[in-house]
């Protein structure tokens, strides 16, 4: 595998000999920062992964370079202080993609939240801290004051009220970034946030709760002529590994969105094409803020004999359709999509093309 | 009243809204080994008193009740230490690690003039309510002869068994009962209601599925069958599976009729011992039963435009009449003979079990051994 193009005297935040650490390392995000990281040429490289982790896919990646066999694959629990103490010693950069896919509030908390804390603290205590690159999400904005269409970017407020979305991987990533942040201000961690829009690929089939929901039995397309805020999945590890390496650029956030970004019926039409057709209903956005206005006000009267699972707050993120922009991805990291939108999508549709040539 | 919390995992927001549907009670602080746990919660449901010590909250704080939802090796100290300092207790299932910590729990709450009660909150949902209603009604025609509990998990979600499979040092792999210690409360209470504290025998079984094989399941066992009978010769069966899907019955048989609880449907479902001549036998009956599923449709329909339909009404249900009993001086909810009958019987499934498979292992071996000398 030939390294990338881009030179190593390029000045970066690390020696190619600086000891990195990737978290959820086996992921669909993680496996691809690691392999972008061999590619760059960072070959002192330790994947953090759980124990119940199945390796098939970071072992894949590894086997594709020669250095591979090096890199140390780190069996933990991120609960458990030793192990993030073992895992953050000597470490100069933590790219931290492990991420608590939770239904319960408490374990989001604790999934994205505590297992931060305890890596944070290890990586002060027995690290050589250069740079925390926390992976968050877009789960965290709030756009109930934005205008439909309107530019949703980093200046944007984040949710208040997570519990009032019914949102607990949302909650989590509040919590995890308000932690890292206070790290920034009380500890002097040099901390640099991203924050991914809806990440798509190859071995990510689902559809984005963007375009809509199959909660009744049939698809219920909400999405509309909204533009997606999509980004490949090798276009965000591109990002993910350059918020660890660009200097100056501590205490930032980034939004990762791709350009050329398509719209929600686009989606669903070439999903339809190429994947299987099936039926669908097109609910337009007022309508669904109405149902979803209902909803929310049943669930309140009743004392939550429906859960909250559609509410306004919920509906706007998903459904209001917003404008999105990389310019500071671009301007502050040097980042450019490695993959640009056309070929993007063909490889995402391809993995149902191939899966359905096996079976 | 004014309550407390102690473990802020995943079953203490089940709680919390189960206290506040129920009137004059407020939660007054919430308590967890780690903090940053507690003040999430506090945070969510506006509690300001977050602590990381118990001691430190029962002094501060002064709660009438502490509700305590950690892993339940933690319970017996836990508990202790909250009856000592003069609150009643509500202690998430499994009650506690063995008979003996139970035992010793109800007899420290009774020196004190305390009250307790376990988590087996499924005893209160709205069809286990109106089963009590009519077997005290004597629908069954006299006191039951045979029972049937059968309870089915879903491993499909490896949300929680992927944890507990990943580490030997989780919580659940030290209970002596493993997964199944930390299941089995809910189908062996709903037996332990009934049948005689003085059990004649307890045979059971059990082995590992497929399923939980493929997932890496070592030594832990997730299919279970007992058979237990009582001084009054009343049988009971108990199946826990994971290979059976969407099963939560109680079945009940005495001298006359029979109920069959559906847990899972919230449905109830009489079955009345009468004669039919010639092939009425055949067609009257079924109408019966779809008479009964009829009567369920529409008593669940009800509840459902009644606002009683919700997920947890057994927790809040259990909670208040617990509340209700400190309030009035009353027996708790659930007796503490049928806590502790629950504990005995799960101690003797789990002694029974692995020490069953720690028997076919060394059979295994010494079977393996005897083939390689034969080899060899």
């Amino acid at each position: 595998m030939p390294l990338r193009e881009t030179p190593m005297d390029v000045r970066y935040l690390v020696e190619p000999s600086d000891c990195l650490l990737v978290t959820g390392s086996n992921g669909f995000i993680g496996a691809k920062v690691v392999e972008n990281l061999l590619e760059y040429g960072f070959t002192n490289l330790r994947c953090f992964v759980r124990p119940s982790s199945r390796l098939g896919h970071l072992r894949e990646v590894l086997s594709r370079f020669s250095v591979g066999k090096n890199v140390d694959v780190f069996t933990g629990d991120l609960l458990s202080s030793d192990d993030c103490r073992r895992a953050a010693d000597g470490v100069s950069v933590i790219y931290h993609l492990a991420a608590g896919i939770e239904k319960s509030f408490a374990g989001a908390f604790m999934n994205s939240a505590l297992a931060t804390r305890n890596l944070i603290e290890a990586f002060l205590e027995f690290g050589r801290p250069k740079r925390f690159v926390n992976v968050s999400s877009f789960a965290v904005y709030s756009n109930l004051t934005l205008k439909r269409g309107a530019l949703l970017d980093e200046s944007c407020p984040l949710e208040d009220a997570p519990q009032e979305r019914y949102d607990a991987y949302g909650f989590g990533k509040l919590k995890q970034e308000e932690l890292v942040r206070e790290y920034g201000d009380k500890r002097g961690l040099p901390y640099v946030i991203l924050r991914p829009a809806a990440v798509f690929g190859p071995g990510k089939r689902d559809l984005s709760g963007r375009i809509g929901a199959d909660t009744f039995g049939f698809f219920v397309h909400v999405g509309g002529s909204n533009l997606l805020p999509l980004t490949f999945v090798d276009n965000c590890a591109e990002a993910i590994v350059l918020a660890g390496l660009r200097p100056g650029v501590d205490r930032e956030i980034f939004n990762v969105v791709d350009d050329e970004l398509v719209t929600s019926s686009e989606f669903l039409r070439a999903y339809k094409t190429r994947v299987k057709p099936f039926f669908s209903v097109r609910v337009p956005y007022f309508l669904a803020c109405g149902l979803c206005l209902l909803w929310e006000k049943y669930s309140k009267w009743s004392k939550g004999q429906l859960p909250p699972a559609f509410n306004r707050r919920r509906c706007a993120a998903e459904w209001k359709g917003n404008r999105y922009s990389n310019q500071k991805l671009r301007e502050r990291l040097g980042w450019k999509p490695k993959v640009s939108m056309q070929p993007a999508m063909a490889s995402f549709l391809a993995q149902f093309e191939s899966s359905s040539n096996r079976g | 009243m004014r309550i407390a919390i102690v473990g802020c995992g995943k079953v203490a927001d089940q709680h919390v809204q189960a206290i506040h549907r129920i009137s004059d009670c407020r939660i007054v602080s919430v308590c967890d080994r780690e903090l940053l746990m507690a003040k999430q919660l506090g945070q969510r449901f506006g509690v300001s008193q977050c602590f990381s010590d118990l001691q430190e909250m029962l002094g501060t704080t002064t709660p009438d009740v502490v509700h305590i939802t950690t892993p339940p090796q933690s319970h017996f100290s836990l508990a202790t230490k909250c009856l000592e300092s003069g609150s009643h207790v509500y202690l998430e299932k499994p009650f506690t690690v063995t008979t003996e910590e139970a035992q010793s729990l109800i007899e420290l709450a009774e020196s004190r003039g305390l009250r307790m009660t376990a988590g087996h909150n499924y005893q209160f949902t709205l069809e286990m309510l109106e089963m009590r209603r009519i077997v005290n009604k004597g629908f069954l025609g006299g006191r039951p002869v045979h029972l049937e509990s059968d309870w089915s998990y879903d491993l499909t979600d490896t949300s929680y068994v992927g944890p507990i499979l990943a580490s030997r040092a989780h919580w659940v792999r030290q209970l002596p009962g493993q997964l199944l210690h930390n299941i089995l409360s809910h189908g062996i209470a709903r037996l332990a209601e009934f049948l005689d504290d003085e059990l004649i025998e307890i045979i059971a079984m059990a082995g590992q599925s497929p399923r939980l094989r493929s997932l890496g399941g070592e030594e832990i066992l997730d299919e279970l069958r007992v058979l237990i009978r009582d001084k009054n010769s009343m049988t009971a069966l108990f199946c826990f599976s994971t290979e059976m899907k969407g099963l939560n019955q109680l079945r009940i048989c005495g001298p006359v009729n029979s109920i069959v609880v559906d847990q899972v449907s919230g449905s109830l479902i009489r079955n009345k011992n009468r004669s039919y001549k010639s092939y009425l036998t055949y067609f009257v009956p079924p109408l019966q039963a779809a008479r009964e599923h009829l009567r369920n449709a529409r008593v669940n329909v009800t509840n459902f435009f009644r606002r009683r339909l919700y997920q947890d009404f057994g927790m809040k249900e259990l909670i208040e009449r617990f509340y209700n009993s400190i309030r009035a001086g009353g027996p708790p909810p659930i007796p503490y003979r049928e806590i502790i009958l629950t504990a005995r019987i799960m101690d003797e499934i789990f002694a029974q079990i692995y020490r069953n498979r720690a028997v076919m292992s060394d059979q295994i071996t010494k079977q393996t051994a005897d083939y390689a000398d034969v080899a060899n």
